[in-house]
C-alpha cells in the first residue's frame, strides 16, 4: 500500500478538531475534500469516532475518586511494608541456612564414624553410675566432635552478634 | 554530596502502618487536584478502553486500576495535558498485559449489561462491528488518533512504538477502517457521509 497523504489533511484535521468542519469551512476545501480519497477517509473516520467518544463518554460509570485514592495509599503502603520487610527476611533466610548446613554437616560426620555417640547412649542405662573414665571416653570429647561444637557455637555467636549488631545501630 | 536519609525500620514501619510515612506513603497529587483531575480524564479513559477492548465491565476494571496505578506512581510534573498522556499511557499497557493473557472467559461471565450497551446507540452500531475486525494494535491507534486527537508523537510515547512507524500504521489503519464504514454504512466513497441530508 502507498503512503499518499494529502497536504490538505492537518488543514482538514484542524476544522475537524475545534468542531468547525464542515460549517466553517471554505467551500473550495469541502470540493477538495469529495475528491480526495485521504481528506475523505478523514473526515468519515474522526466524524465517526468523535461521535463515538462523545457517546461512550455518556456511557461511563464514574466511581468516586476518594476510594480510589484510599486504594492507592492502600497499595503504597503495603508496598512500603514490603519493602522494609524485605532484609528481615534475607537474614532470616541466611540464619535458616546456616542453622541446616550444621544439621547436616553434623548428621554427615555422625554417619561416617558409625553414629558412636548412639552405642554411648546404650550402654548408659546398664551402668548405675556414671563413671568419669567412661565420660572421658565419650564422642563428646573427642577432637572431630569438639570441632563440630566449635563450628557451631562459631555460627551461633556470629548470628547473635550480627542481629545485636543490627538492633544497637538501629537504636542510634 | 547530598547523603542519603537514614531510613529506620523502628521510625518508619509504625507510619507506614499508620497510613501518614515520609515519601514512602506519599501521594503526588493533593485530594483536590486529583479529584478535578479525575472527573476530566475518567470518561475519556473509560472510552478508550471500552472502545478498543469492547468489553465495558474490562474497560471499568482497568479504569479503576489505571487511576490506581497513577496514584502509586509519580506522574510527570508538566501539567494535566502530560498526566493524561501518562494515564493513557498506562492504560495501554494494562490492556496490552491483558490481551497477552490466556482466555479463559466463557460467555456465562459476561454481564447482561454488556450485550445490552453494545447494541444502544448509533454510533457503536457503525463503529462496533467495524472495530470489530480492526487489530488491537490498530484499534488503539485510530482511537488515540481520531478520538482523542493525540499527534504522531504523542501517540508514540503512549504506545511505546516508533513516531515513524505510527505513520504507516495508522495510515493503513485509517483506510481499512474508513473502507469497512462506507461498506457498512453502504455509503459509495464519492458520496460522502456530511452530504447526506
Amino acid at each position: 500500500m502507498m503512503l499518499n497523504s494529502c497536504s490538505r489533511e492537518k488543514e482538514v484535521a484542524d476544522l475537524l478538531r475545534r468542531g468547525q468542519w464542515p460549517a466553517a469551512c471554505a467551500p473550495e476545501l469541502r470540493t477538495h475534500v469529495s475528491a480526495c480519497r485521504s481528506c475523505g477517509d478523514l473526515v468519515l473516520v474522526t466524524e465517526t469516532f468523535l461521535r463515538a467518544r462523545s457517546e461512550s463518554a455518556g456511557a461511563a460509570r464514574i466511581g468516586s475518586p476518594s476510594a480510589l485514592r484510599w486504594r492507592a495509599q492502600l497499595r503504597r503502603r503495603n508496598a512500603a511494608v514490603e519493602r522494609i520487610g524485605r532484609p528481615i527476611l534475607g537474614a532470616q533466610i541466611f540464619a535458616l541456612a546456616v542453622n541446616l548446613f550444621i544439621v547436616v554437616a553434623f548428621l554427615a560426620y555422625q554417619a561416617r564414624h558409625g553414629m558412636a555417640w548412639l552405642n554411648w547412649l546404650e550402654q548408659l542405662p546398664q551402668e548405675y553410675s556414671l563413671p568419669l573414665e567412661s565420660l572421658s571416653q565419650s564422642p563428646l570429647l573427642n577432637p572431630g566432635w569438639n570441632l563440630m561444637v566449635l563450628i557451631s557455637a562459631a555460627a551461633s555467636l556470629a548470628l547473635l552478634g550480627g542481629v545485636a549488631i543490627y538492633l544497637a545501630s538501629e537504636k542510634q | 554530596m547530598k547523603e542519603p536519609l537514614p531510613m529506620h525500620r523502628e521510625s518508619v514501619l509504625p507510619s507506614v502502618l499508620a497510613g501518614d510515612a515520609p515519601r514512602a506513603a506519599e501521594s503526588p497529587m493533593d485530594s483536590d487536584a486529583f479529584a478535578g483531575f479525575y472527573e476530566r480524564s475518567a470518561r475519556p479513559l473509560w472510552a478508550y478502553l471500552a472502545r478498543v477492548s469492547g468489553d465495558a465491565a474490562l474497560a471499568d476494571d482497568l479504569m479503576q486500576e489505571s487511576f490506581i496505578r497513577f496514584l502509586c506512581a509519580s506522574p510527570p510534573e508538566e501539567g494535566e495535558v502530560a498526566s493524561r498522556r501518562y494515564l493513557f499511557r498506562i492504560a495501554t499497557n494494562l490492556l496490552r498485559d491483558h490481551w497477552r493473557r490466556p482466555r479463559q472467559a466463557s460467555i456465562e461471565e459476561i454481564p447482561e449489561e454488556f450485550f445490552a450497551a453494545s447494541s444502544s446507540s448509533s454510533s457503536a452500531d457503525l463503529l462496533g462491528p467495524a472495530l470489530a475486525l480492526m487489530r488491537p494494535r490498530e484499534r488503539q491507534l485510530l482511537w488515540l488518533a481520531h478520538a482523542e486527537g493525540y499527534t504522531h508523537r504523542e501517540i508514540a510515547g503512549i504506545t511505546g512504538l516508533a513516531a515513524a512507524s505510527i505513520r504507516i500504521l495508522l495510515f493503513r489503519a485509517r483506510r481499512r477502517i474508513a473502507s469497512l464504514l462506507r461498506e457498512q454504512s453502504s455509503i459509495p466513497h464519492s458520496q460522502p457521509r456530511w452530504r447526506q441530508p
